[in-house]
């Protein structure tokens, strides 16, 4: 069991005072024994989705990264959870994008110009989909069968499709990235459990360490992963 | 109780060697030896809080009955010692007793202090009033509880434990130069204050190297354990040249160690600017001091690195964690990156009896003090946040017996979790060690835990 | 402790800066460093094992500039309106301490002697009807010759790993056969090769190319450089570039050169001071000093000094010369001016091959400045006659560690799924047996790519944003086409199963969503002719004798190599002037 508190030591305290923006601010730790805490084999509450937000996410993140016999899917993985994190991070809340005014649009070429942080990006593109689902084919997006879940999102991605003022695509793009995020990141983010994405692609992790095996020709790495937290798969 | 402690000044105060005429001490040239003293006394390290000004005091000193803090020292009329005469001065530093006639608290190592020269603090009083800036800022009360905040049981330790203050008397059949190292060390150095064991009464267990426990390694103090510096060649400093104590003193690293803890701040603020003859003369003397028997002898084990060669990472054996967290930088051979990443084979900070010291460094980390010849502040994580108190017992008993490291016993969970709870400056209570029984009421210092190793600087505060 | 009345003010704590703050306090001056980021330090940032978390890292861009507070604009020709770069994605500028010099990958190249002279080069060869119209290919104004000892010198500091070709004219060892003759060997010796390298080293040979080991700022041994400051040895953990290296291997301002600084009571650094701008006298032909933002306090404070020295990166610099009107503004409509003329960047494609499924490439295994490059096609190392384009690029391979959120984003490669069925089949095939070949190569400067200040968009303390205007021109798409295609034989070379040649196409405009490189140039370029530069030959303004910029701002052309290098030289070349004449007798040191 780790310990249970992590109030940072005064020498690194000190440091925080003198203005780094560093993981060791308390906020990033908080967000860390959270994850830790949290047990995998009991179910996550959301923080931030509804239950319906939710049950969209469950659906499309797992047909952008299906379970198959390549490996573990999205919900193997909690990339749900993981995205649901993210919405309460300075990412989620739009505090890492210029997010000052005017708001114009452009040619895709010249990048994001919505007024919208990641978190109402899924609020609004959700929302906006599952209209969409209704009515192309009178339900809810998770209430679809997957290949007209995977419909849906082929035509979000190919652009053809406008929910509201945000182009599908930008919401697609949105959606995919995160997800890849959550299948691939560090498991102190929520997602990755059990380090599943990263057995996958063969990835040891955070081990950083590799003098021994440069000059190695031809194997693979023989060490599986290991993550921050030391957690071993 | 009054009465009491004036008799004792004037008793003291007749015991003091009388000292040189309080004139000329504007002088520059002694105001630049005196700071060349302060430097050896290194005053500023403990009479300086974190990112404070020099010599205003207010550095915390952690007691187990509370906190005390640094007093100022500029010559500040009115908040530090503008209104001392070189006697007031002298008698605090040699005599440990203030100018109102309280005794000071033995943080202020004045035992050792009792055999500076005239000369020297005749330099020190003029950099003081002449050298040093004031500073108007009052002393931080004690932060003591009554009954433990009374201080004539202070006065009763030094009649009892300190040392008559008297001129320095080298060591008979000393060549000059160890002398010379000998004086720095004992007097002005201090280095028996964290380096020698303390006895019941917490006080030096020994003042000389003719005796075996002299620098010998001391208790634990906020955690840290100060190694021997006799010439043990397992536990001390026997496999160390002359060259590797001097280059250590001015640099703070060597092909083989790297300073930690307390020390941190001894190189940066105090020893890295002695005189390379002076690092030398320290040198010398520890190197010739009389032998003490040795604990054992070191062979350098090469199965440990074949064996970690086809050890996964893990987190659930020592040597798994050693690989996973540890060998990145200290190397499956044990042998690290010279002066930077200290070498843990055969390291005498790991075979210590008291684990305390590599348990410190794996749970907190540490950075190396930036200094003028070598001004990399190369840092080691701390790994309180990735290992458990089970896992790192169990790579610290790892390393300790590694390589053909040979430590004694073994470190339990429950030590360290204790030590997890804790911030580097907060003091635990022991280690396994038996507790000397003293009840409620002690003259102060007292037990275990009493600490006499203020916050360190090094890493909290920029170099200077 | 601050100082107050400086010789020197520094803006910028970066390579650039930490340089000229070392050479100014060896010569004796006390100088302020301004850094508008926060203190960065490897015993924080650094911290193993939490710093090597790809999604804190490179994704969420832990040390890079926070773009909430300010930006630039951005647009393709100058007949658009630009719109805002609100998210970090083609080029990552850096912020606080270090700036891009902490997380950078440690590429440490010297120029090509003809990049340095590329007009003069060009004219000479293929005449001056070579030189397409609209195209500003303008000399340097210093030879690689003069810069030589300020290259040496900063590789000492730097302990750049290499390996030598020609040194004082002797051939030393199978170094870059193309690299002109060096005064001395590199501090250290050159990085080993990953797997990935070594196949390409086999196949360029073996293509009758001629490989060599990119020179790189990460130790390959344990270093002491000449300020006494430490380097520990790369031990290829592929968490570099975009990361603080936590063995202290890669070069950064904060290992090498701050230690060294910081314990001089003549040098001071305020973090959180944004500076708003240079102050001039009545005159506009001395610099005051500075006002900067205390951003702890939001109070504007004004700090004076005999010599400001801009380093605050490429378009950080254009941008304060533009707020405080430091040299005449470029004029797209009129092409009058030059501050923000010959604005450039780099012009660079992927290619990937496919090894068989014995072959494992271990991607995540790398050092971001090592590798092995083939020079056969760039610069002037081969006849431009017949082909119709300036330029070239060399052509490498760079692993720098490949995590898996990257990966993600190339998943299976061109036309392979994205997402989805079939998706993780082809990229958990790529990530363990693909290598990827770069052609990174060089970007002209044109008459209708430039930088000036935006009319609508202000940041966050009130100050409008600079505009860019870029996009990719026919020249430098002919020359990276021609380029890949001499990847063929070595693709071949490497019996790959299959490979994908990463070629631009025409037409293609600039996407601000895709990474590129951060290697912009330009737009207050160096050279000999106050019409057509904005610094003389020792980056000194033209116009305004106290205020040097130093950047990569004064190159008149981006060159296929990484530009750290020559930013280093040239930071030291202009110190050494600084030293040497300026101060002596401050005022123009070209007379013209």
């Amino acid at each position: 069991m780790p310990p249970s508190h992590l109030v940072p030591s005064r020498r690194t305290f000190v440091k925080g005072l003198l203005g780094t923006t560093s993981f060791w601010l308390f906020s990033g730790h908080q967000g860390w024994s959270d994850a830790l805490a949290s047990n995998a084999d009991s179910p996550y509450s959301p923080a931030y989705f509804t239950a319906a937000e939710w049950r969209f996410l469950q659906a499309a993140c797992e047909r952008i990264f299906p379970h198959d016999d390549v490996g573990p899917g999205a919900l193997d993985l909690a990339v749900p959870e993981f995205i649901d994190r993210q919405m309460n991070t300075s990412y989620g809340r739009g505090e890492d994008w210029f997010m000052a005014g005017p708001f114009q649009d452009g040619p895709a070429n010249l990048g994001y110009q919505l007024p919208l942080a990641p978190r109402d990006l899924y609020r609004h593109g959700i929302a906006a989909t599952d209209s969409y689902a209704r009515q192309q084919h009178g339900k809810a997006f998770a209430d679809l069968a997957a290949t007209d879940q995977v419909a849906i999102l082929t035509a979000l991605e190919g652009g053809a499709v406008t929910l509201g003022n945000v182009p599908g695509r930008t919401f697609f793009e949105q959606l995919r990235t995160n997800t890849m995020e959550g299948a691939f990141s560090d498991p102190i983010h929520g997602g990755n459990r059990h380090l599943g994405g990263w057995v996958m692609l063969g990835f040891p992790g955070a081990r950083a360490d590799f003098m021994d095996w440069v000059d190695q020709y031809g194997p693979a790495y023989p060490f599986g992963p290991v993550s921050i937290s030391g957690e071993t798969a | 109780m009054k009465t009491f402690s004036l008799a004792l000044a004037a008793t003291l105060a007749l015991a003091t060697a009388p000292v040189a005429l309080a004139e000329g001490l504007d002088d520059p040239d002694l105001v630049k030896q005196g700071a060349y003293v302060a430097r050896t006394g290194d005053c500023v390290a403990c009479h300086t809080s974190l990112h404070g000004r020099a010599f205003a005091g207010g550095l915390k000193i952690s007691t187990p009955v509370g906190t005390i803090y640094s007093t100022n020292i500029t010559p500040d009329p009115q908040t530090g010692i503008g209104t001392y005469s070189l006697e007031d001065f002298t008698r605090a530093i040699r005599a440990g007793i203030r100018k109102d006639g309280a005794t000071l608290y033995p943080a202020m190592p004045y035992p050792s202090f009792a055999h500076m020269s005239d000369s020297d603090i005749r330099a020190l009083y003029a950099y003081f009033m002449h050298g040093v800036a004031p500073v108007n800022q009052p002393d931080h009360p004690v932060d003591i509880s009554w009954p433990m905040s009374m201080r004539w049981p202070l006065a009763v330790w030094r009649m009892v434990y300190a040392p008559k203050p008297g001129p320095f008397v080298p060591t008979p059949g000393e060549d000059a130069v160890a002398a010379r190292g000998e004086y720095l060390v004992t007097a002005p150095g201090h280095c028996g204050a964290c380096h020698t064991p303390r006895g019941m009464g917490m006080q030096e267990k020994s003042l000389a190297a003719t005796d075996a426990s002299y620098l010998s390694g001391g208790a634990p103090i906020d955690n840290w354990v100060a190694p021997s510096l006799r010439n043990d060649p397992v536990q001390g400093l026997g496999t160390w040249s002359e060259d590797d104590i001097a280059l250590f003193l001015k640099t703070g690293r060597t092909d083989h160690a790297a300073v930690f803890g307390g020390m941190g701040d001894v190189v940066a603020w105090s020893t890295q600017h002695l005189t390379d003859e002076d690092l030398h003369a320290i040198a010398h003397y520890l190197k010739t001091a009389p032998g003490v028997p040795a604990s054992g002898h070191y062979t350098y084990d090469p199965s440990t690195a074949q064996t970690l060669a086809s050890t996964a990472p893990s987190n659930s054996s020592g040597a798994g964690i050693y690989v996973a967290q540890c060998a990145i930088c200290h190397q499956n051979d044990g042998s690290g990156v010279a002066r930077m990443f200290p070498p843990l084979a055969g390291n005498p900070v790991l075979q210590t009896q008291n684990p305390a010291s590599i348990v410190n460094v794996v749970v907190h980390g540490g950075v190396l003090p930036p200094t003028n010849w070598a001004p990399s502040a190369v840092a080691m994580p701390g790994y309180q946040h990735a290992l458990t108190p089970e896992q790192v017992a169990m790579v610290v008993d790892y390393v300790r017996h590694a390589w053909g490291n040979s430590a004694a016993g073994t470190v339990s969970t429950g030590d360290i979790r204790r030590f997890a709870s804790v911030t580097p400056s907060e003091s635990t209570a022991g280690w396994n060690t038996a507790s000397n029984g003293w009840g409620f009421l002690h003259p102060q210092p007292y037990g275990e835990g009493w600490t006499f190793s203020p916050e360190t600087h090094t890493g909290a505060d920029e170099a200077q | 402790m601050s100082i107050k009345n400086p010789d020197a003010i520094v803006v910028g704590a970066g390579w650039a800066g930490a340089i000229l703050a070392k050479e100014l306090t060896e010569a004796g001056l006390s100088v302020v460093m301004l850094e508008r980021g926060p203190e960065r330090t490897t015993a924080v940032e650094g911290a193993y094992p939490d710093s090597v978390d790809e999604l804190r890292g490179a994704v969420r861009h832990r040390l890079f500039q926070n773009m909430a507070k300010t930006t630039v604009t951005v647009r393709n020709t100058p007949d658009q309106t630009a719109l805002p770069y609100r998210q970090l994605a083609a080029f990552l500028p850096g912020e606080g301490v270090g700036g891009a010099g902490l997380h950078w990958s440690g590429v440490h190249f010297r120029a090509a002697a003809e990049d340095l002279t590329l007009r003069s080069t060009v004219v000479e060869r293929y005449g001056e009807k070579f030189i397409p119209e609209g195209m500003n290919l303008q000399d340097y104004g210093v030879t690689y010759d003069e810069l030589e000892p300020f290259y040496d010198k900063a590789e000492k500091v730097f302990g750049t790993a290499g390996t030598a070709y020609k040194v004082n004219g002797q051939v030393v060892g199978d170094g870059n056969v193309f690299a002109p003759s060096r005064s001395d060997d590199f501090p250290l010796p050159a990085l080993k090769d990953v797997y990935s390298a070594h196949l390409f080293r086999g196949a360029a040979k073996e293509a009758g190319y001629h490989p060599y080991s990119l020179p790189a700022a990460n130790a390959s041994a344990q270093y002491t450089n000449p300020y006494g400051v430490q380097m520990g040895p790369c031990n290829f953990c592929g968490f570099c570039s975009g990361y603080d290296c936590y063995m202290y291997s890669k070069a950064s301002p904060n290992v090498n050169i701050l230690p060294a600084l910081r314990g001089n009571p003549n040098f001071s650094m305020l973090t959180g001071a944004y500076v708003l701008r240079v102050n001039l006298d009545d005159d506009k032909k001395r610099a005051t000093g500075v006002t900067y933002l205390d951003l702890a306090t939001n109070k504007e404070v004004t700090l004076n000094a005999d010599l400001v020295i801009l380093s605050a990166f490429q378009f950080h610099n254009v941008h304060l010369m533009l707020l405080s009107g430091i040299g005449q503004p470029y004029d797209y409509a009129k092409n009058e001016g030059v501050v923000g003329r010959n604005f450039v960047y780099q012009t660079i494609t992927t290619s990937r091959a496919w090894l068989s499924e014995k072959q494992f490439t271990n991607q995540f295994i790398g050092t971001g400045g090592g590798g092995v490059a083939i020079d056969d096609f760039n610069c002037m190392n081969f006849d431009h006659g017949p082909l119709g384009f300036v330029g070239g690029s060399p052509i490498w391979v760079n692993q720098a560690g490949v995590k898996p959120i990257a990966a993600s984003g190339t998943g299976g490669g061109h036309g392979a799924p994205r997402w989805g069925e079939g998706y993780k089949k082809g990229l958990v095939n790529t990530y363990k047996h693909a290598v990827a070949i770069d052609a990174h190569g060089s970007n002209m400067a044109y008459h209708d790519i430039f930088l000036d200040l935006d009319p609508t968009w202000k940041n966050a303390y009130g100050v409008p944003l600079l505009r860019m205007t870029f996009t990719w021109k026919d020249n430098d798409v002919r020359m990276n086409r021609y380029v890949v295609g001499k990847i063929e034989p070595i693709m071949k070379a490497l019996g790959a199963e299959k490979y994908e040649l990463g070629m631009k196409k025409y037409g293609d405009p600039f996407d601000t969503r895709f990474y590129q490189t951060t290697h912009l140039g330009g737009g207050a370029v160096m050279g000999t002719d106050p019409k057509t530069s904005a610094l003389n030959r020792y980056l000194q303004s033209w116009d305004v004798s106290n205020v040097f910029v130093i950047g990569s701002n004064a190159f008149p052309q981006g060159m296929g190599y990484n530009p750290t290098g020559t930013v280093a030289a040239l930071a030291y070349w202009t110190a050494h002037h600084i030293r040497t004449t300026y101060l002596k007798n401050p005022g123009p040191l070209v007379q013209l």
